[in-house]
């Protein structure tokens, strides 16, 4: 086909162009900020958004009402029910998703270009006409509370959930983020409105936007859908955790195979030495079949089919938290390989060789982020989040390189520690 | 910009995204028998490499369940030129991705990677069709790690294993009846000659589809494939074993009940024409099943979880990218205790009356909107375009018959979606599931 030859060589030249990412950082009418890349590959729009607060926001017994929140948008806005919304929103061919985070609620918007005034009104009203029906609230209280239960009979993700509950102990982050059965009975609709209110504010939003339009014509878009939010600030710092526990905790539960999640402190995502332990623990229990829990756990013993680590990092503090799963008989063997690997890395750091590697990776795997309009608008909306800067794309290669090897390894004596760890385990272990 | 423009008119009009290749996919055969295909897209400079052999666990003999499966784990241990796992630390390395996966009808490998590395991946994805070294220190390993994945995504998970019994019922003489990971006393049992004959037997260039998508240019793709893939011989044996399944005759139901579950679960599984019989009566029936059960918006969630309030979710979708027959999924989760033969009942009967009352122009409209936007949104990546391509071709569906699928929507009509419903609700292969404490 000629029209997409044509259009493939002017791609080309405009992405070899311009890589890393040549984004815009734009302003609305009415002030709303944002970060664009105009991307004509494709007849796709996606927007990517974050409001912080997200769980950590939810009032004391109120748990789950953030959730709640966004899992109503599409469930009746002014003068539409929520089946004619639903049904709109198809007929368009608009989608629009929505996570509730510990401490941000993240969503995504799409929509095929040649729709996107319909596309844009139906996000707009979501957002801002949302009527909440309390007949809605009550249904979608009902499938929360059915996906509570079959999570309970998740073994993994009742040990990510009891593993919350202890080594969270106070903070609100040991709080599951749909809410318990005692919480959503409590929610009110006025709960969720004030929730909205309070919280889905212009100076807690964060956008990023890729895909097939104009800068102008996006501006106005963005500036109906969000421009419109109350301008108010909020202030809430969550609080660093305190006094996490070590040891381990079991779950007892009748199942041929035990599920593990253990975890100590890690580092804030704007650590200055993030990076550098984004490195090591790529080494220790990273992605890819060569980390060394997997080369030492799964390859040389078979003990697991999975097993992982990862840096689990908030604005104000940071986890290194991992999880595998395993028969009964095998849990204690699993789990003492796992600290003589946490405490070997722990104690003697990386190897050169590991340690350059870890770098490559670091580099070369950037550029799979820029493969879709949604990938790209996702990305422009984590480095505002985290607030890594305007120039962090440039910067990557650079903070990577900068990561010396004899400053890893001092890192990795301070960081890795297996006398600090704390084990859930869900199961029957023997 | 005038290309922008020319690009929306494309797109403005559902009749020209009608007539218009999806991937705009191009492909060409080696002497061999290994079939490419290339999809560019020089968006970023990554490329994903996928090869797609053409059999999963279909190809096993009776007893020996799961072979296929433990097969495409040993290929990960090393060739006599790239050791151990060599392989893998370079994907790394170099900032790539890669994984594999098996099904009854295939089973797939692939990497993601930077496009100036692409000749290495090709080179060592060939090398592995050929020279495999296989320790039997390494079958032994491997054979605890895959006992483990069992333990972790069936034994442990008890929907897992009422949806492995069921199929067991639905499917008693075709190999879609045996799970793909294998029976655990099966696996427990395969042995290091059985790895190696099937590795020798099945691993042939002429049982495989290459599909490479993303920053490379069909030359390219031509040189590379013809180097390293080119040098391997085909192999003599045909794939065409064919079976089939009996009319079922009784009606089944089969019941987990575990402490551990919290909600009840009632399931049921049709077995159905796949879109290998026919991609005509698959789309209708798609569609239909879109309309009566697909999402919030559809007839019976209307009716079951808004109005009446019984059930807090339900849902159904059809599966129909397969050599044999496939099949239809339905699902719901009642808001109060009842009866799983109530349930079914229930259900029933709101499909009868929607089918014979409610099925309007409107929401058939709505549906093949829906239907091709979605096929926009599938071209948003490189990994995606690949994967359809990759199963609908294991399906037997050819590259034109996918790349002109949404033409067949033009002809059709909702009276096909009701006679495709109506069909479907005569079916009597099926099997009904209860989960439970």
């Amino acid at each position: 086909m000629r029209i997409f030859l044509i259009f493939n060589i002017f791609s080309f030249l405009f992405f070899k162009n311009v890589l890393p990412l040549d984004f815009k950082d734009l302003v609305t009418k009415k002030g709303v900020n944002f970060w664009f890349v105009e991307d004509n590959s494709i007849p796709i729009i996606s927007v990517s958004f974050s409001f912080k607060g997200g769980a950590y926001l939810d009032p004391i017994g109120k748990e789950g009402v953030s959730n709640l929140m966004t899992s109503l948008f599409d469930e009746g806005v002014e003068g539409m029910t929520g089946s004619e919304f639903q049904q709109s929103i198809k007929e368009s061919g608009m989608k629009l998703y929505f996570s509730t985070g510990k401490e941000k609620i993240d969503g995504t918007f799409q929509i095929v270009s040649s729709n996107k005034d319909i596309g844009f009104e139906l996000f707009h009203k979501a957002l801002n006409l949302a009527t909440f029906p309390t007949e809605e609230i009550e249904k979608v209280k009902n499938q929360v509370k059915a996906s509570i239960k079959i999570d309970e009979s998740d073994i993994p993700t009742l040990a990510s959930k009891k593993f919350n509950e202890s080594f969270f102990g106070d903070h609100k982050f040991s709080n599951n983020e749909k809410g318990s059965m005692e919480s959503l009975k409590k929610i009110k609709r006025k709960d969720i409105i004030s929730y909205k209110k309070k919280n889905l504010l212009r100076s807690n939003l964060i956008i990023g936007v890729s895909g097939n339009i104009r800068e102008d014509e996006i501006k106005y878009f963005i500036d109906h859908v969000f421009g419109d939010l109350p301008d108010d600030e909020i202030n809430f710092d969550v609080p660093k955790f305190n006094d996490l526990p070590r040891g381990e905790k079991i779950w007892e539960v009748e199942t041929p195979q035990t599920a593990v999640i253990f975890g100590h402190r890690g580092l804030k995502r704007k650590d200055k030495n993030f990076f550098a332990a984004r490195i090591i623990n790529y080494v220790l229990g990273g992605g890819g079949f060569q980390s060394r829990l997997y080369k030492k756990i799964r390859k040389k013993e078979g003990l697991v089919y999975s097993i992982y680590s990862y840096l689990s990092s908030y604005h104000s503090d940071g986890l290194i938290l991992g999880g595998f799963q395993t028969q009964n008989q095998y849990v204690y063997k699993t789990i003492n390989l796992v600290k003589e690997e946490w405490d070997q890395i722990g104690e003697l750091g990386l190897q050169k060789t590991e340690f350059e590697e870890a770098k490559t990776y670091f580099k070369g795997s950037f550029a799979r982020n820029f493969t879709s309009t949604l990938s790209i608008a996702n990305l422009l909306r984590i480095v505002q989040y985290y607030d890594l800067g305007k120039n962090y794309f440039n910067m990557r290669n650079k903070i990577i390189d900068q990561v010396e090897f004899g400053y890893a390894n001092k890192l990795s004596k301070k960081l890795f520690n297996s006398d600090n760890l704390f084990f859930l385990i869900v199961g029957k272990p023997e | 910009m005038k290309f922008l423009l020319v690009i929306l008119l494309l797109f403005a009009t559902n009749k020209s995204l009608q007539s218009q290749d999806i991937f705009d996919a191009q492909s060409f055969n080696l002497k061999n028998g290994l079939k490419v295909v290339v999809v560019e897209n020089h968006r970023a400079p990554v490329v994903a490499h996928m090869i797609w052999y053409n059999f999963g666990s279909g190809v096993e003999e009776k007893g020996k369940s799961g072979l296929a499966h433990f097969m495409e784990h040993l290929m990960f241990k090393g060739t006599k030129k790239f050791k151990s796992d060599y392989f893998s630390n370079y994907i790394s390395k170099i900032g790539g991705s890669e994984n594999a996966f098996t099904s009854y009808d295939y089973t797939a490998y692939y990497q993601v990677v930077p496009s100036d590395k692409i000749e290495k991946i090709i080179e060592m994805e060939a090398d592995r069709m050929t020279n495999l070294t296989l320790i039997k220190s390494n079958v032994g390993t491997e054979r605890k790690v895959i006992l483990e994945e069992r333990f972790q995504r069936i034994e442990s998970d008890p929907s897992s294993l009422l949806n492995e019994s069921m199929r067991s019922v639905l499917f008693p003489n075709h190999y879609y009846g045996r799970p793909i990971i294998g029976w655990k006393h099966e696996i427990e049992n395969l042995l290091d000659s059985d790895v190696r004959a099937f590795y020798k037997k099945y691993y042939k260039p002429n049982n495989a589809t290459v599909i490479l998508s993303g920053d490379i240019t069909l030359k390219k793709a031509k040189k590379l494939t013809k180097r390293y893939y080119g040098k391997i011989k085909k192999s003599k044996i045909h794939l065409d074993k064919k079976v089939s399944d009996p009319e079922l005759r009784t009606s089944v139901f089969v019941e987990l009940k575990n402490p551990n579950v919290k909600q009840p679960i009632w399931k049921k599984i049709y077995r159905v024409k796949s879109y290998n019989q026919s991609i005509k009566d698959g789309i209708a029936l798609d569609i239909g099943l879109k309309i009566l059960a697909g999402g919030s918006t559809s007839l019976l969630y209307e009716n079951l979880v808004k109005k009446e309030k019984v059930f807090s979710m339900m849902g159904a979708y059809f599966q129909g990218f397969s050599k044999g027959d496939g099949y239809v999924y339905f699902y719901a989760i009642p808001n109060k205790k009842l009866e799983i033969k109530k349930i079914d009942e229930l259900i029933y009967k709101n499909i009868k009356s929607s089918v014979e009352n409610d099925l309007s122009m409107k929401r058939f409209e709505i549906e093949k909107k829906k239907y091709l936007f979605d096929s926009i949104y599938r071209m948003d990546g490189i990994l995606k375009p690949a994967e359809i391509i990759g199963e609908a071709i294991s399906a037997e569906i050819s590259l034109e018959e996918i790349e002109n699928w949404n033409e067949n929507l033009v002809e059709l009509t909702l009276n096909d979606v009701q006679k495709a419903l109506k069909d479907f609700m005569e079916n009597k292969n099926y099997v009904l599931g209860g989960l439970d404490h």
